[in-house]
């Protein structure tokens, strides 16, 4: 009863010093307009940088350039001219390089034609070349890429440009050949209506949410997780150091258990941590909610679609226990690590190991992923240092019982009480020593003092 | 409660080097009690252990007929060697949580700290940061945080090591008032000259071991009864006529000339069972006029050289040079 005041009171004063700091008043309001900036700067700069796109159009079928150039008008409010067929390539390429305009579409004559589907069609093609007077090669390429409608700019790499471009030849050219074998307009548009396809997680048993939604929540818990704990994680090593250089420590080893020392530094930093998180958490919540109008206000239509999908009350109840049993695991190692150095600049070298340990369990969580059910994962998910991060996506793409989850979490409990106490233990002998950092060997004999 | 403290046989061995070898002694309560010993003696070791920082391999340790741990530290107020408050803590606040967790109320503990402060003369500056403060102002604060609680046994460290002049006086004066307000003052220190002045009682350490303890009065009272007389003579013709009396091999065991700055002309040790009053009468024969005749009471210094020796004191350096390369 007495540890359980005195770990209060210690918990109570790292918490204060936190929360009071400008610093952390500053980073607890700034973080969720960082988070702002995060979704509104990309979705900006990809709006921008399709629209108001500059190109030409060399048509040679005359059928395909005025309703490409439509559709891209219309749509995506490119400036589109369709210059004359003869045009050379040499033309369009100057006017690029003088910035006049982004790139161009050139069609051959015979885009509308489809690619020989058999060796024998192939096989006249490069013979009609070979006819013309190309060289074998030369002929040989031709006859593989008749037909193709090339797009070249100064913006061909953006994966949105190159979509934009696709979509609407795609669309025109299949129109194109519809009207060509005289199908009836309204039939064509019928025909060309995209097919409305969705994907779903299931293990068979239980019939998860959306695949990619549950898999993104569980990345990005893991993710957020990982930064909490190296900025608080490190916040409580930080303190323990700064106990040491201040030499307060003998008079707080004297006053209180040093393992009741160690849990109220963990509680208090991470009460920190938490409460900035889940101010974080709440504001980033709203924003998602509400991020198509809020791109709306920045001017920015057409993004925000498709929603991430709602978590099971249970679910819920398991990500939030490994986050703060991770939380507590993690910062139970800094703090060890803490009571093995003396001076801040030391402790770069000791929390490697440390941090190298949290970014494995992250780099695997794509074996959770890809495998929820495999060994590696039932394994990986058991082992303290990785569960935090790996069982919470395991359980929500159906790849863990909840027995499992529950045998996982006491085994995470149990070995974060262990740390804690070892933790206590090195730093009240830490107390003894200045200098020299202890050896593996030395660090069990301090165990046993 | 008859003991404020007892520490019986305590040893402690860190990897090779023995700390702490069978160390014993009683506190009284209402006592200042000094534990007297050379840098690595194990003065500290032995602190750290009444504190339950670290535990005794053998040995009990008794605080008010407590072993050392939570209920005890209540009792204890502990100023270590090594001492510091968090820098980025308020001055008041940095009081308010040392009391907190030696069992104070919150309210308790800020009341008193705000009169610590006040008695202090820090009063205007406890809503300061202590890294605001000097380190002079930073000593005192130390004071008030380890006595906040008004333990029972106060436990000190070296607390005169890095003091300035005017904070050793208030440490001085702080000491006397818990000795009156009938509490016990525990403290370790090689310096000697403070130790004499505020020690009612004193147990000498040296390479882990007990030398001596006891009444300070009667440790020195047994020392002066070892024949030692300062000496005095009123011209050069008595000094001549002294001289042949102290050549007496059977009155006189030594002599020594007088220290820099002394009065005295010379100090001469009795041989055996020799009385003061016998060697006062032959040289009254002898017709030596005196000047100075004292029976020397040692200082605690000449006690401690004389029972630890120089050797010692140089050998317990050494050791200790080697526990930290260790």
């Amino acid at each position: 009863m007495t540890d359980l005041r005195a770990m209060l009171v210690v918990a109570r004063r790292e918490l204060l010093e936190r929360v009071k700091t400008k610093l952390f008043v500053f980073a607890t309001l700034a973080g969720p307009l960082f988070m702002i900036a995060m979704i509104v700067v990309p979705a900006a700069i990809a709006a921008s940088s399709t629209a108001g796109n500059q190109i030409d159009i060399i048509d040679k079928t005359n059928r395909l350039g005025v309703p490409i150039a439509q559709e891209l008008q219309s749509k995506y409010d490119w400036k589109v001219t369709v210059v004359p067929a003869d045009t050379p390539d040499a033309v369009e390429l100057a006017k690029i390089s003088k910035n006049q305009i982004n790139g161009f579409i050139s069609i051959p004559a015979n885009a509308l034609d489809s690619t020989p589907d058999d060796t024998a069609a192939f096989l006249q093609l490069v013979a009609g070349r070979l006819a013309t007077g190309d060289s074998f090669g030369e002929a040989f390429i031709k006859a593989a890429t008749t037909g193709e409608i090339a797009y070249r700019g100064d913006n061909a790499s953006s994966q949105g440009i190159t979509a934009i471009v696709r979509n609407a030849i795609n669309q025109s050219v299949r129109k194109a050949r519809g009207e060509r074998e005289k199908v009836d307009a309204k039939k064509l548009d019928q025909i060309l209506q995209p097919a409305n396809v969705g994907t779903y997680h299931t293990t068979g048993e239980t019939e998860g949410s959306s695949g990619t939604g549950a898999f993104l929540i569980a990345y990005i818990l893991a993710i957020i997780l990982y930064m909490v704990i190296t900025l608080y994680g490190v916040g409580v090593m930080r303190s323990v150091i700064t106990e040491k250089t201040s030499r307060v420590m003998e008079m707080m080893v004297a006053a209180v258990k040093p393992r009741v020392l160690m849990a109220g530094k963990i509680l208090g930093v991470g009460g920190a941590g938490m409460i900035q998180i889940s101010i974080w958490l709440a504001m980033g919540a709203a924003m998602l909610a509400y991020r198509g109008e809020l791109l709306g206000l920045f001017g920015i239509k057409g993004a925000g679609e498709g929603s991430l999908p709602p978590l099971a009350a249970v679910e819920i109840a398991i990500v939030l226990g490994y986050f703060i049993l991770g939380f507590f695991f993690y910062s139970a190692m800094y703090a060890a690590v803490g009571a093995m150095v003396s001076s801040e600049q030391d402790s770069q070298q000791v929390q490697m190991p440390v941090t190298m340990l949290m970014v494995v369990g992250v780099l695997c969580l794509q074996v959770v992923s890809n495998a929820p059910r495999g060994s590696a994962s039932t394994v990986m998910s058991n082992v303290p240092l990785w569960s935090p991060m790996l069982m919470p996506m395991r359980y929500v793409l159906g790849g863990a019982t909840l027995g499992e989850v529950a045998i996982s979490l006491a085994i995470l409990l149990i070995s974060t009480l262990l740390v804690v106490r070892a933790a206590g233990k090195i730093y009240r002998v830490g107390v003894l020593m200045y200098g020299k950092r202890p050896g593996l060997r030395e660090l069990v004999r301090w165990l046993r003092y | 409660m008859s003991i404020a403290l007892s520490v019986r046989g305590i040893v402690k061995q860190f990897g090779n080097h023995l700390a702490v070898d069978d160390v014993s002694f009683e506190v009284k309560p209402g006592v200042v009690y000094g534990i007297l010993g050379p840098n690595g003696a194990g003065k500290t070791t032995t602190l750290r252990m009444i504190n339950d920082i670290i535990k005794p391999d053998r040995g009990a340790i008794e605080i008010g007929g407590l072993p050392p741990g939570i209920e005890a530290a209540k009792k204890i107020g502990y100023l270590p060697e090594e001492r510091g408050l968090y820098p980025k803590m308020r001055v008041l606040d940095a009081i308010e949580f040392l009391g907190e967790l030696r069992g104070l109320t919150r309210r308790d503990a800020k009341a008193r700290g705000t009169q610590w402060l006040d008695k202090l003369g820090l009063g205007q500056w406890k809503a300061n940061k202590v890294q605001d403060l000097s380190k002079g102002m930073q000593q005192k604060v130390q004071f008030a945080a380890a006595l906040i609680h008004e333990p029972e046994l106060v436990i000190l460290d070296e607390p005169w090591s890095g003091l300035d002049p005017i904070n050793a006086e208030v440490l001085r004066e702080t000491v006397e008032e818990i000795r009156r307000s009938g509490r016990t003052v525990l403290f370790s220190t090689h310096q000697m000259e403070q130790a004499e002045k505020v020690c009612d009682a004193v147990c000498i350490i040296a390479r882990g071991k007990n030398v001596l303890d006891g009444n300070l009065r009667e440790i020195k009272e047994a020392s002066a009864s070892e024949g030692l007389i300062a000496l005095g003579f009123t011209d050069a013709a008595s000094r001549e006529l002294a001289d042949k009396v102290l050549a007496d091999k059977e009155l006189i065991s030594d002599k020594t000339p007088p220290r820099a700055g002394d009065v005295a002309d010379c100090e001469v040790k009795l041989a055996g069972s020799i009385e003061s009053k016998l060697l006062l009468t032959r040289l009254l024969d002898a017709g030596v006029g005196i000047r100075l005749f004292e029976v020397v009471t040692p200082t605690l210094h000449q006690i401690f050289v004389a029972r630890v020796g120089d050797t010692a004191a140089i050998a317990a350096r050494n050791d200790e040079e080697t526990l930290q390369h260790d």
